[in-house]
């Protein structure tokens, strides 16, 4: 058997894949990151507050999920209720972030393992989106404008009236990347010559936030962190490795059903789940956004000053989970666990991972497009 | 013709939203075009290689035993460094450390690792900078124009405004009207809520996040993103002495502040002293 290390770049970090494989074919994968940053030390002993800083600092892409996860964690901390204005408006820009992401995933770190293709293509979408999550939040990438007891704005019909229109446009022109009725150029293109059925995995899915239209099919009291060969901790459900992310949280989903009943859990039907999750979140903003009563309070002052709370999001990547302990408005703990542990633990090849299974038995030349399918995320692993 | 500038960008310990930020410039495209991007952490580019370039830009603060393309980081940073024209140092990680380690030619107050490379070297702090100032700064170089810098290597054109000039709570500003909460449009989030747009250098303000707005405008104080002592601590909270803000605007002395604070405030302006927008007449 030969063992081949890889440096894998261009997955917001790096990470090293050690391929165990017989002639092309890989028997076994081994995935190690080994950086770390110490984000959680950080916060320790700082007002609550801080925490909204900070942790948008975990990621330039995914940054926002962080922020949205640390506001409720901490609101489940000190039992803070906010208006429906602010958890609408929180819902619009956590959506627009993970619809940017998608699109710079898509065009600037997935094609490019196989196909040329115009990168900026994703940047024509990304700086509408991130300026539409701006007229809400102040700025994007690194806003803090959710916080416990709501949002920061405080918002004119105007700016609504903004809002709406240039999402309406950016679906419009996102229906060029895959449409409604799920035909995408581009996506046929990336697998002209290549097979459907490639990277098919371990067929467990977990989805554990309930923001957007995702609804939660498990319990976070069931996930467990050990230790792994490397510096990341693997995530375990129910003692299980699981799939977190686009494909698990839209199984629901009529055409996306009929997609995996034909390639099952193959990265074609995990592409495509992804690409296709944007128009589902355009749909759901577009609805939401006329739901927004604008002198609903945007903050409502928090009472309590201890406690213990837990926060959890569907992020880009799947379900991220913030846990908090405050003592005198002081953070005394903070622990983060990210979309990608889950995805990207270190199993054995009798129990692999998501992302091990997936490369198992696949050759070697497709271990980049396959890994990174999954949308790796190194820097929030080692936050 | 002449042969494109070469650009080395990379990344030591960081977010990436200094290259996020950057993704957002409007004419990313065609500035990208006139430079041979050798590198770039996320882009797509060649290999990592050492070689010659015109421009490094780094993105990320530096740290001991931390390792980057199978390199030691400070060794990787050296070598670069000794191989590059000019440096541009992106974001607050790589100017003074911010949050996670210490900066290239700053760590926080002090002289940092590479300060002897001073000459060569622009600082574009800001977490992150905005894409306009560091497309600014490549085209400064590339079109061999004389940058005016401050005395921490600070583009004049930039870091001379601060965050405060072009807010628009300004008016509450001069008339001492505080923010009575989060989540409002009226009032200043200088007294109360730890704004530090006053103090703080940068023209985000002025020329907009994402061409659209700025965190005080959406309510949030500034956080003082592009100086070293980011982040403080309490940054939601203004820090007081004897019940007026500890640190006071550049340039005036607190003898100053005071006594103008004081006339503002018993001049009362009876307009911002009420809500923007209700049914009164
Ligand atoms: S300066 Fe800020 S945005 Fe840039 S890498 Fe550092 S933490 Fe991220
Ligand atoms: S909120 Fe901040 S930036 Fe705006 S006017 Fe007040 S002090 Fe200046």
């Amino acid at each position: 058997m030969i063992v081949n290390k890889k440096i894998i770049t261009k997955i917001e970090g790096e990470a090293t894949l050690k391929l165990y494989k017989k002639n092309e074919i890989i028997e076994f994968a081994q995935i190690e990151f080994w950086q770390y940053r110490g984000i959680e030390e950080f916060l320790k002993n700082r007002h609550y507050l801080d925490a909204c800083v900070i942790n948008p600092r975990v990621c330039g892409i995914c940054g926002h999920s962080h922020l949205i996860a640390t506001a409720k964690a901490i609101e489940d901390a000190l039992n803070i209720e906010i208006t429906e204005k602010a958890k609408i408006l929180r819902e619009i820009t956590l959506g627009l972030e993970i619809i940017q992401n998608h699109i710079k995933w898509f065009y600037l770190t997935l094609y490019p393992t196989i196909k040329k293709i115009d990168f900026f293509k994703a940047f024509e979408f990304s700086k509408e989106i991130a300026k539409i999550i701006a007229i809400i939040a102040g700025q994007f990438p690194h806003n803090s404008y959710a916080i416990p007891g709501g949002v920061t704005c405080d918002l004119t019909n105007l700016d609504i009236l903004k809002i709406k229109n240039s999402l309406k446009k950016m679906f419009d022109k996102y229906q060029n990347v895959i449409d409604i009725k799920g035909d995408s150029k581009d996506l046929e293109n990336l697998f002209n010559g290549i097979s459907k059925e490639l990277g098919k995995s371990i067929n467990k899915f977990l989805v554990l936030g309930d923001n957007l239209y995702f609804k939660s099919n498990g319990d976070v009291e069931f996930v467990k962190e050990e230790q792994s060969i490397s510096f990341n901790k693997n995530v375990l459900y129910k003692d299980e490795f699981v799939e977190v992310g686009p494909l698990a949280r839209n199984l629901n989903n009529k055409l996306i059903k009929v997609i995996y009943n034909s390639y099952k859990d193959s990265i074609y039907t995990r592409i495509f789940a992804r690409i296709y999750e944007v128009n589902l979140i355009f749909k759901y903003l577009l609805k939401i956004i006329d739901e927004i009563n604008i002198n609903e309070k945007s903050y409502i002052k928090p009472k309590n000053c201890s406690g213990t709370g837990i926060g959890i999001v569907e992020a880009p990547r799947g379900s991220l989970i913030h846990k908090v302990e405050i003592e005198n408005e002081k953070i005394k703990n903070y622990e983060i666990i990210v979309p990608t542990q889950f995805n990207l633990s270190n199993g054995t090849k009798n129990k692999p991972s998501a992302a091990q299974a997936s490369l198992m038995n696949e050759n070697e030349k497709f271990a980049d497009f396959i890994f990174k399918c999954f949308d790796i995320c190194a820097i929030c692993v080692s936050h | 013709m002449h042969s494109k500038s070469k650009v080395i960008w990379i990344d030591g310990v960081s977010c990436y939203g200094c290259s996020h930020s950057f993704y957002n410039y409007p004419e990313i495209k065609e500035l990208l075009e006139k430079i041979e991007l050798i590198y770039h952490p996320l882009l797509p580019s060649n290999e990592f290689k050492f070689q010659r370039c015109d421009i490094l830009i780094i993105e990320g603060a530096i740290k001991n035993n931390f390792l980057r393309l199978d390199f030691d980081l400070i060794e990787l940073i050296s070598k670069l460094i000794n191989l590059s024209k000019k440096i541009i140092l992106i974001g607050t990680c790589s100017v003074y450390g911010g949050i996670f380690g210490e900066g290239v030619l700053f760590n926080k107050e002090n002289k940092g690792k590479f300060f002897k490379y001073k000459d060569k070297i622009i600082s574009i702090p800001g977490c992150p900078p905005h894409p306009e100032w560091i497309a600014y700064a490549i085209e400064m170089i590339l079109n061999k124009k004389r940058l005016i810098l401050d005395k921490e290597n600070r583009p004049k054109e930039i870091f001379s405004y601060t965050s405060h000039m072009g807010c628009v709570r300004n008016e509450y500003f001069e008339w001492k009207i505080d923010a009575k909460n989060f989540g409002e449009k009226e009032g200043c989030l200088f007294y109360e809520q730890g704004c530090q747009g006053p103090y703080t250098h940068s023209s985000c303000n002025k020329i907009l996040w994402n061409e659209v707005n700025s965190k005080p405008r959406a309510g949030t104080p500034c956080f003082g993103c592009t100086e070293k002592t980011f982040p403080k601590k309490n940054l939601f909270k203004t820090e007081t002495f004897m019940g007026i803000p500890a640190n006071i605007p550049l340039g005036v002395s607190k003898r100053a502040y005071l006594t103008l604070a004081g006339v503002a405030k018993s001049l009362k302006n009876e307009r911002l002293e009420r809500k923007l927008i209700d049914d009164s007449e």
